[in-house]
């Protein structure tokens, strides 16, 4: 196996060459295939932002971007900075900022099946994917550019992008307290074994960092075909005090409803799932409002 | 061989408990107390013994530390003391001692001898603790990222109710993947395998500390440092990790919810310090030390470590290689209030001999570097007389000054030095406690010390000992991230 990995590195990258010289292509998923775990603990040579204010949202969502780059402005950047850098920085927020902000997150968005969902789902609304492994998101982010491309004439897919985070840790490094709408958790990694329950998504702790970044009313959609792991997370959403389970009838309805049928049908697990017959196991939690403050009674 | 003193932790006491003034200190896996009426006494852990259950104290005498008569031979090396927290009335201390992950508490009685009323060995190592602002809880950090909070003083009751909880999980195990699930092959394999092992019999479940203790925070990263402050009736529990983050929660029992983050660094954060006026101190493995407005998560200012100590240490032989000099911020400290109203802080650095003094919200934020005659381990603030206060200061007599490798050869170095400000503000060395302290102080030469504990707990090859010795010192360059990590 080991002998064979220079081969396929270079067959790899001959075709990532060739991809990029073709704008309208469709990327195809053998060349970007990786293994489906990675730790979450590792320091990955990953790149976040210090804040959310430093993202570059504008180079995800060109058609959002704030102040459209114009030629040559790369170069203007680098000249500039010698002389007066706080009248840059300003200048650089703008160039990074979006006239909307981001409000959902796929977490762990793998090939990205639901994403391209939401993008025609939720028009109006941007969308971004976020995923650990780095071929994978090669792959999506291939994908968007191409389906962009196709799509010129009516702007099709300029909601959605796709990025490489460990989101465990560099959640807040994306997202203001409170930006997020809704977040999706589509087939997890399950860790099965007890010693690695740590590394899965779901946690009473990673509960809470949830909770910062989605707005009191926005979702958090679970999606798994293992039972336990299905277990796990409602009980630690339900053990959370920040979020309630949503059951019943209101799953069926309106953004909710939408939400929890696109899920269910178009990420790539969903599809697999199908094909082996597989249970499917839903659930969804709404973020309830924070309490008062101990000895603050509601002023209302 | 006679071993720094790696924590030190002070403390004033009511009339009511004796007056004065406390400072303990730790060296190895032993505490040392001395109290401002010259009462001593010393602290070391016994090792566990299967039968014997009984509170482990032993050897407090009064006097200096110095000769003592070893008792048993021991099998296994001490655990040595990482942490120490004192209750601010001054009638508790809470130790951690980090190789068995044990969290310690002591009641100091009026001869300002320790003696142990609970041991609690947590699952993870502590990696900071501190004290909710009533005294009543203990706030533990730990390397997995997970918050705990634990009672100080455990009631009957908090004893009782733990105790029958973990035989329900020994339930019959079964596998969470099921054959629907989908899989690959080595998958498959796996599931059949685990199928196979559950009809032999039970898993070893791995067992859970049997005290009440609770999680109450946590970041998928190393936690680095604590701390608790209350504003108004509003309390608030900050922790900072490996990733650079600073997040600011709500006390408990609303420890869930998460207010917000202090965000700007650039490298791991080792440390956070309250200063005065709204106002946090923090740094880490970047060159800066970061001041922050956190209750609004705003950064005010960044002032600049590395260039005062490269500076000062021109042509200084620790200096050799300078050019990968990266500064490690070890700790922080706020000093007391005094008659000056400035809000000053200290900031040490690993294996720097000399303590960095910065005082915010004024015009010029330039660090003052205060020389000492070896590396900075721990600092601690005693309240002599009338609110005169005075910085005691852990020195690494063992090393050379600005190395954590290098040993010195020549003896005599005191383990700690006294700072104390005179009338212009000015840090100086204070003769009068240095002299009340001797005994603390001193380093006791290596033949006398053949017959006492102190060294045990660093046994093996001359090697061995040395690196036990710097891990113990200096741990906070490791937390710096390696490239190259897998994707």
């Amino acid at each position: 196996m080991m002998a064979a990995e220079p081969v396929k590195r270079q067959k790899r990258e001959a075709y990532k060459k060739s991809l990029a010289a073709d704008d309208g292509a469709l990327p195809k998923k053998k060349f970007f295939r990786q293994r489906a775990h990675a730790n979450p603990f590792s320091d990955h040579a990953l790149t976040y932002p210090k804040s959310p204010a430093e993202m570059n949202w504008a180079s995800l969502y060109p058609a959002y971007a704030v102040k459209k780059p114009a030629e040559g402005e790369k170069e203007k950047v680098d000249e500039s900075r010698a002389e007066g850098q706080v009248a840059n920085e300003e200048d650089q927020r703008q160039a990074r900022s979006i006239t909307k902000d981001v409000e959902i997150a796929d977490i762990g968005c793998g090939f990205g099946g639901l994403l391209f969902a939401l993008s025609t789902a939720f028009p109006d609304t941007l969308s971004i994917g976020m995923e650990i492994r780095i071929s994978v998101t090669e792959y999506v982010q291939e994908k968007i550019r191409a389906l962009r491309s196709q799509n010129a004439e009516n702007q099709a897919y300029q909601n959605i992008a796709c990025l490489r985070a460990n989101t465990m840790k560099f959640l807040p490094n994306f997202f203001r307290k409170h930006q997020l709408r809704a977040i999706f958790l589509c087939f997890p990694d399950p860790h099965f074994k007890q010693r690695k329950h740590k590394a899965r998504i779901v946690s009473s702790t990673l509960c809470a960092e949830y909770a910062f970044v989605v707005r009191p009313g926005g979702y958090v959609y679970t999606i798994t075909d293992v039972r336990d792991l299905h277990e796990w997370m409602v009980g630690h959403f339900e053990g959370h005090a920040s979020w309630a389970r949503v059951e019943g009838q209101e799953l069926e309805e309106g953004e909710v409803g939408q939400c929890v049928a696109t899920m269910s049908t178009e990420t790539e697990e969903s599809k697999k799932v199908t094909r082996n017959n597989g249970e499917k196991f839903v659930a969804v939690f709404r973020r309830v409002e924070d309490p008062a403050w101990p000895g603050e009674e509601s002023e209302a | 061989m006679t071993l720094p003193y790696q924590c030190l932790a002070a403390c004033t006491r009511s009339a009511a408990v004796g007056n004065g003034w406390l400072l303990f200190g730790a060296t190895g896996s032993e505490l040392v107390v001395q109290s401002s009426t010259g009462a001593a006494s010393h602290w070391s852990p016994e090792i566990p013994t299967p039968e014997v259950k009984e509170p482990a104290l032993e050897g407090e005498h009064e006097g200096p530390p110095g000769k003592r008569v070893k008792l048993t031979p021991v099998t296994e090396p001490k655990p040595n003391i990482s942490h120490l927290k004192t209750t601010q009335d001054g009638q508790h201390l809470v130790a951690v001692t980090a190789e068995d992950k044990c969290i310690r508490v002591f009641q100091i009685d009026d001869q300002c001898r320790l003696e142990q009323l609970s041991q609690r060995c947590m699952a993870k190592r502590p990696s900071s603790i501190t004290l909710t602002a009533d005294d009543t809880t203990i706030l533990c950090a730990d390397k997995f990222g997970d918050v705990y909070s634990l009672p100080l003083l455990p009631s009957p009751e908090d004893e009782q109710g733990v105790i029958l909880e973990p035989n329900d999980e020994q339930k019959k195990f079964a596998p969470s993947a099921s054959v629907l699930t989908v899989h690959s092959g080595r998958n498959r394999k796996a599931l059949e395998e685990q199928l196979k092992q559950a009809e032999k019999g039970k898993k070893q479940v791995k067992e859970t500390p049997k005290f009440k203790h609770q999680l109450i925070i946590g970041h998928v990263s190393m936690l680095t440092d604590i701390a608790c402050t209350k504003v108004g009736s509003r309390s608030y529990i900050l922790t900072a990790d490996r990733d650079e983050h600073i997040r600011v929660s709500r006390g408990i029992p609303q420890a869930h919810i998460i207010e917000g983050f202090c965000q700007g660094h650039e490298e791991f954060v080792s440390r956070v310090c309250f200063a005065k006026a709204g106002r946090l101190v923090s740094g880490g493995g970047g060159p800066y030390l970061y001041v922050w407005d956190w209750l609004s998560f705003r950064l005010l200012e960044k002032l600049p470590l590395q260039g005062p100590i490269l500076e000062h240490y021109k042509g200084h032989p620790f200096q050799a290689g300078a050019t990968d000099f990266k500064v490690a911020v070890s700790r922080i400290w706020s000093v007391p209030n005094s008659a000056q109203e400035v809000d000053e802080v200290l900031v040490a650095c690993e294996g720097v001999p000399a303590l960095l003094s910065f005082k915010l919200g004024g015009s010029s934020g330039a660090g003052k570097v205060l020389p000492l005659d070896g590396n900075v381990l721990d600092l601690s603030f005693i309240e002599v007389d009338g609110g005169r206060v005075t910085a005691a200061v852990s020195i690494d007599h063992v090393h050379k000054p600005g190395s954590t490798q290098e040993v010195r050869q020549e003896p005599g170095t005191s383990r700690l030095q006294y700072l104390c400000r005179n009338n212009s503000g000015e840090w100086e060395h204070d003769r009068t406690l240095a002299e009340a302290l001797e005994g603390f102080g001193q380093t006791v030469p290596d033949e006398e010390q053949d017959l006492s504990t102190a060294g045990e707990e660093i046994r093996g090859t001359a090697d061995d000992k040395a690196k036990a010795l710097r891990d113990l010192l200096y741990g906070i360059e490791n937390l710096r991230k390696r490239p190259g990590a897998e994707d």
